[in-house]
């Protein structure tokens, strides 16, 4: 075995270009380092990471027989996996790698040029310390369970879908309400082309629900996930219906005839339009099957509906209504998930300033979608003030848009930039300006950020339609008087002045929010958020859809805010990290776990606690006839983040490559002045 | 005070349980101010328990110290239950177990007894000397009677109370299956009045007390050991692979012995303060545990041994944490 052999060590001292030589004297490192104990060559190179860089390093473990690598160049991070496989192509152990950062760590924050040379020899000199403890790890290899579990099925979980079930993989599509579409089918127009959204999203609704190869589960929710990369288990709970699903035929005579008909506030039209206790949710819905809302529903919460007991299942031809439906549990297995899980708009009550609780002609821009969508409920007729029968009302005559409405804001915790609302208060003022040609249309801006395709040239065009635009953001909406005028108190900012605008409609331009319940998918599956509240995604240049953990992908909103074409590309970006990972059928699991030694361990179980990833459990030990409860990592869930020795009271878990014994040596180096 | 053969009885009807190994109490000592620790397997030997003042030792200590024998072939392992005594200083350290999860809350039946303050063995023996022979005490509101070689003795409270019942928050058991005494109501508070003081030094001088105080321990480990909190199955002190700290008493390895202890306590310690008491060479280790626990109380708003439902401390998190800790 090549580790019981004495040690002997070659160390490499990359130049970066400039960005490590200019700083660092790199001769006096490669000196220094050589006579360091066990230091069989020391040399330095310009690229280290280039294939001649990699090839000296091949080259002098066949000639040398060296049997640990230092590489002092940049952060592990990026390289220690190009160096892992040098090592692995000339026949060592990849873990007998290890990497003196003396970049990101040296030349790049230090100016001093001696100091800096005096560090980056300590740091050679502490990967040495460090390398003649390192131990041969194994990289071990599990099977993919070729299906994908997508949560959410909004225009991300659409696409993604699609794309996995056309390459021939099977896909578990999980939506939370009665239909798929997600926000997208709320909208009405699209910017910049201004197609219609349900024209364009309702085929690819349709399709996931056709495809072969995708099991739809709508009105469904994940409720338990084990497992891990290529291997997870999920727990499903088909929520009752209360509605046949094969019966019904989605004639809609129930909802006609329910009780309730029109007095319970529709979610899908943001509570300006009306539906029954059993509902579609708008008219284009997939599946096209009726859902009794459980909590509305005379039948199911007081449990008697009139004195000749519900009207909706007299009605129903097809007999599809069952009140004795009970919520089904469905287990499935799977390789790799996809979190689709979308957003929230900003709760514009968070602003109290702008009347959004007392005046019903302010509203949010979600609302207005519907207001003037054609299958809204003024059927795309621009009428504010409606009484609760949806009769009267009146047609605006001057609007406002307000923008960045819990976007930008730190006073309500959100520094983000919501990257949609400048375009569809764009669009909103176009439709506004179509439909009602007379308006006088006022848009108050902080910037206008028109980045994407077309986005530029849509702006100018509604400027050019003569949709003036104020640069200041209002302090203060309130109603004057008796009638609907509204005061927007603002100043333009771009000459000094105070305003008073009047207005009879105000469109808020409110920002785009991390679910209210993300919570429950953090639970579910271990992830992170940053600090906007979104998902992290594992870098985010680099691995824009990963997570940390392996085999969980992201697409769409659930990982910051984004308009439709970016969605889809996530999406699309997702599920082709889920179809690397079923199409390989294999996967590597990090070889750098963490390791119980059971004879320390007293199984208190803090490191499950604390684990990330769910890796560690309790598992009984007989210890000389009594039975012992001790921690067992499984290698395949493990990442080596290393919370579980932090958090051990007895020290008996580590990481591999980071124990203790490994890792003193090397702070007792750099602890020490020379 | 305890009524002894109430609490004897109760001893005794807990002893002929099935379902019980033995029972840990306090009986009189063999000579001088402090009682004995009694661990008892027989119900015909829970004569000798006893309370009072002179009950300073924290039992709950003993729960996890037992080691886990072999068991014979064909035998089956022993897991019943152990029975012991605490006061509400002790009974913090059987909550702070609990949330380690060092036992599960079935395993021991604790007897808790309310207590109005034990007495300092150091301080006594400065006013009455070395005694051979048992002393007895009684303690009402203001003054302690002792019996010291026959002779009756008095002195007040606060000259022999422990400094810990002097700012005593919880004299009440806080984790208890049956209280052998009604509860008493609370008599003392902790404003970490002496750890602001000590801050005062200036540094150099703190520095210069630390290491007079340090420079005398023999590292006989007796505040590891009688310490509640103190059970790991392998002590990092006696770790030779990595090997945190020399086994010689110098100034350096002392010093880096008692910082490990104390951080290693941090958000555990629970002031029984039965290092101190038991520390050969009178080192004042409470001084650094106190200041621990005032950081911990103030930082993160967190009192271990209190609430058998908390979470360690330094095993969770709170994004809302204060990080002046890391500077």
């Amino acid at each position: 075995m090549v580790e019981n052999y004495r040690p002997k060590i070659g160390v490499y001292i990359c130049h970066c270009g400039i960005n490590i030589a200019s700083v660092v004297d790199v001769n006096a490192v490669v000196e220094y380092a050589s006579k360091l104990p066990g230091v069989v060559v020391a040399r330095d190179y310009s690229y280290v990471c280039s294939d001649p860089g990699q090839g000296m390093i091949k080259e002098d473990i066949e000639k040398e027989k060296l049997n640990r690598v230092i590489v002092a160049s940049c952060s592990p991070r990026m390289h220690e996996p190009t160096f892992r496989n040098t090592l692995k192509d000339a026949g060592l152990n990849p873990y007998f790698l290890e990497m003196a950062n003396i970049r990101e760590q040296d030349s790049w924050v230090h100016e001093d040029k001696e100091e800096a040379t005096e560090k980056a020899k300590k740091l050679v000199e502490a990967a040495v310390a460090k390398a003649l403890l390192l131990e041969a790890l194994e990289e071990k290899e599990v099977d993919v369970t070729p299906s994908c579990l997508i949560i959410g099925a909004g225009i991300a979980g659409i696409q993604a879908a699609l794309d996995i079930a056309e390459a021939g993989f099977k896909v578990y599509l999980v939506e939370k309400s009665p239909s798929v579409g997600g926000r997208m089918s709320q909208l009405d127009k699209t910017f910049p082309t201004l197609d219609c959204s349900a024209c364009i999203l309702t085929p690819k609704m349709v399709d996931v629900a056709n495809h072969p190869n995708i099991e739809l589960m709508t009105y469904s929710q994940v409720e338990e996930v084990e497992g891990y990369v290529g291997n997870f288990k999920a727990k499903i709970r088909k929520k009752a219906r209360y509605v046949d699903f094969d019966k019904c035929t989605g004639c809609g005579d129930c909802a006609e005839a329910c009780r309730l008909a029109g007095r319970i506030p529709s979610e899908f039209d943001e509570g300006i339009g009306n539906r029954s206790a059993v509902y579609l949710p708008f008219p284009q819905a997939v599946p096209a099957v009726y859902t009794i809302d459980p909590e509305r529903c005379l039948q199911l919460s007081k449990g008697k509906c009139g004195k000749e007991g519900p009207k909706c299942a007299e009605t129903c031809q097809a007999k599809a209504i069952d009140f004795e439906q009970q919520d089904e549990i469905v287990e499935v297995e799977i390789g790799a998930i996809i979190v689709a899980t979308g957003y929230d708009i900003f709760d514009a009550n968070r602003k109290p300033e702008y009347g959004y609780a007392d005046n019903d002609n302010v509203m949010t821009g979600l609302e207005f979608e519907r207001l003037v969508s054609a299958s809204g409920p003024t059927g795309g007729n621009i009428i504010v003030g409606r009484d609760k029968k949806g009769e009267g009302g009146y047609e605006p005559k001057k609007v406002a848009f307000i923008h960045c409405v819990g976007s930008r804001d730190e006073s309500v915790g959100n520094e983000y930039c919501s990257r949609v609302c400048c375009m569809y208060l764009a669009k909103q003022a176009h439709l506004i300006k179509e439909k009602l040609p007379d308006a006088d249309i006022t848009v108050f801006y902080m910037d206008v950020r028109a980045f994407g395709k077309g986005f530029e040239e849509f702006y100018d065009r509604v400027r050019r339609e003569g949709i003036r635009y104020i640069r200041g953001n209002p302090s203060e909406i309130y109603r004057k008087g008796d009638d609907h005028t509204l005061i927007i108190k603002v100043e333009d900012t771009l000459t000094g002045t105070p305003l008073e605008h009047e207005s009879d409609l105000v469109v808020l331009g409110v920002g785009l929010e991390p679910r209210r319940d993300i919570r429950e998918i953090i639970d579910l599956f271990k992830l992170s958020q940053s600090t906007d509240g979104f998902f992290l995604e594992a870098h985010p240049k680099l691995r824009p859809v990963d997570t940390a953990s392996d085999g969980i992908y992201l697409a769409g909103c659930c990982q910051g805010p984004k308009d439709i074409p970016d969605t889809v590309a996530q999406a699309k970006g997702a599920a082709s990290s889920a179809l690397i990972l079923m199409a390989s059928g294999k996967v590597k699991v990090e070889a750098q776990v963490s390791v119980v030694s059971p004879d320390e361990c007293r199984g208190c179980g803090f490191c499950i606690e604390v684990c990330p990833f769910g890796a560690i459990e309790l598992v009984d030990e007989n210890r000389m006839g009594n039975i012992v409860k001790v921690a067992l990592v499984n290698e395949a869930l493990c990442k080596g983040c290393g919370s579980c020795a932090a958090a051990c009271l007895s020290g008996a878990i580590q990481p591999k490559s980071f124990k203790d014994e490994q890792i003193l040596p090397q702070i007792a180096v750099l602890g020490v002045k020379s | 005070m305890v009524d002894p053969k109430k609490l004897q009885d109760k001893a005794k009807e807990i002893l002929v349980r099935d379902d019980v190994r033995r029972l840990i109490g306090w009986k009189r000592g063999t000579y001088g101010y402090e009682a004995a620790p009694a661990v008892i397997k027989d119900a015909s030997d829970a004569e000798v328990l006893i309370f009072d003042p002179t009950c300073v030792q924290n039992p709950a200590s003993f729960i996890t110290l037992e080691e886990k024998l072999p068991v014979p072939r064909g035998a089956e392992p022993d897991t019943r239950k152990v029975a012991v005594m605490v006061k509400g200083c002790d009974s913090r350290a059987i909550v702070q177990q609990l949330v380690e999860k060092a036992y599960d809350r079935e395993d021991v039946i604790v007897l808790g007894i309310p207590c109005r303050g034990v007495i300092d063995h150091r301080k006594a023996e400065a006013m009455f000397g070395d005694v051979a022979a048992p002393v007895e005490v009684s303690l009402n509101s203001d003054k302690v009677t002792l019996t010291v070689n026959g002779e009756k003795k008095e002195a007040k409270r606060e000259e022999l109370l422990m400094d810990k019942c002097l700012r005593c928050r919880y004299p009440n058991p806080l984790v208890s299956d049956f209280l052998l005494d009604g509860e008493v109501e609370k008599f003392a508070d902790d404003d970490f009045g002496d750890v602001a003081e000590f801050e005062k030094q200036p540094p150099a001088d703190k520095w210069a007390y630390w290491e007079e105080q340090f420079s005398k321990c023999i590292r006989c480990y007796s505040c590891r050991n009688v310490c509640p909190m103190c059970y790991c199955v392998e002590c990092i002190v006696t770790k030779l692979r990595p090997q945190w700290t020399r086994r010689s008493t110098d100034i350096s390895e002392n010093t880096a012995y008692h910082i490990q202890r104390a951080w290693h306590l941090a958000g555990r310690c629970i002031e029984c303060m039965e290092c101190q008491r038991v520390c050969p060479v009178d080192i004042p280790i409470m001084t650094l545990n106190r200041k621990l626990t005032r950081d911990v109380k103030e930082l993160f708003d967190y009192e271990p041994g209190v609430d058998t439902e908390a979470q360690p401390l330094l095993a969770s998190y709170n994004p809302q944490d204060p990080e002046e800790y890391i500077m």
